[in-house]
């Protein structure tokens, strides 16, 4: 709001005394939420970041076992394997709610499977492929607690950076301005008053 | 919902034997269509893919998958996801606090 847009009005006065009040109050608690959203972010990183590296530990111990098997009994043979597995993990997407921010919270099936209830023939195959499918099993599982947590992430960053902005906006635009108005209104109003009161004088005197 | 995984054939084998069924078997040419495809589908929660193949999709793909929470977008292999959070966490708080 450009100062010379506003009416130096006692009625405008008062509004924008109303204004900064609440701008004011909302500066308040947009603080709090972004310092909460911090914490929250804080409690979350070290998870996310062990969450990452066991990720890519159990991927790489999955592709060497996976390698093996298909050195070992051929790229067709374990192909073959892979088709005939029955159960498919199925996950569960829920969300909750952290200081406004909607995350989700993802249950899944057992991933997990004794070797009997693959699918698979256990005489048929070697244990190279068990060993692969466990592997892999293990991956899914932690993929599936990795999707929680990076979404969890990204999202309170993306509320971090929103109610950065707010705040920044309201503390460095719009209260200043406002307050810009307000002294300009009030100074104003003197100066009207003044001119007032002078006028009156030079009347009482003619 | 399920999982899925988008990749060539040497990436999603191991996943056929964890059990998944929401497999797609991709190549250079149809791989921007098979991401834009598990994007639409409902069914899908989190998709799985490996971090080469991300960096061969076009950059405002790449940029929704990053954003997008429905599907959830974990990628393996490299260092892709990790300096994707990195970047997001300078972005917002201002720090690289994945050190």
């Amino acid at each position: 709001m450009a100062v010379n847009e506003v009416k130096p009005t006692r009625s405008e006065l008062i509004e924008l005394k109303k204004k900064i009040k609440l701008s004011e109050s909302g500066h308040k608690l947009l603080k709090m939420k972004r310092d909460g959203l911090i914490l929250e972010f804080f409690e979350i990183l070290g998870k996310a970041k062990n969450v990452r590296a066991e990720l890519d530990a159990s991927f790489k111990e999955a592709s060497e076992k996976i390698g093996i098997a298909k050195s070992v009994e051929g790229t067709i043979t374990v192909k073959s394997t892979a088709f005939a597995l029955k159960d498919a993990p199925h996950i569960q997407v829920e969300s909750h709610n952290i200081m406004g921010v909607v995350v989700p919270k993802i249950e899944s099936s057992s991933v997990r499977k004794p070797m009997n209830k693959r699918g698979y023939g256990v005489l048929g195959t070697s244990s190279y492929i068990d060993e692969a499918a466990d592997s892999y099993e293990i991956l899914v599982e932690k993929i599936i607690l990795a999707a929680e947590i990076e979404t969890t992430m990204k999202r309170l960053l993306d509320d971090i950076e929103k109610t950065k902005r707010r705040v920044n906006a309201l503390e460095f635009k719009v209260i200043p301005e406002l307050t810009e108005a307000m002294v300009f209104i009030r100074l104003r109003l003197e100066e009207m008053e003044r001119e007032n009161t002078f006028r009156l004088k030079r009347i009482k005197k003619s | 919902m399920e999982l899925a995984v988008v990749g060539d054939s040497e990436f999603i084998t191991g996943f056929r034997l964890a059990g998944i069924k929401k497999i797609f078997e991709v190549n250079d040419d149809n791989l921007e269509s098979t991401v834009n495809g598990t994007l639409k589908d409902s069914e899908i929660g989190i998709l799985v893919m490996h971090d080469d193949d991300i960096n061969k999709l076009p950059e405002i793909l790449r940029g929704t998958l990053n954003d997008s929470v429905e599907p959830t977008i974990v990628t393996l292999g490299g260092t892709g996801e990790s300096s994707n959070l990195r970047d997001k966490i300078k972005q917002s708080v201002g720090v690289d606090l994945w050190k």
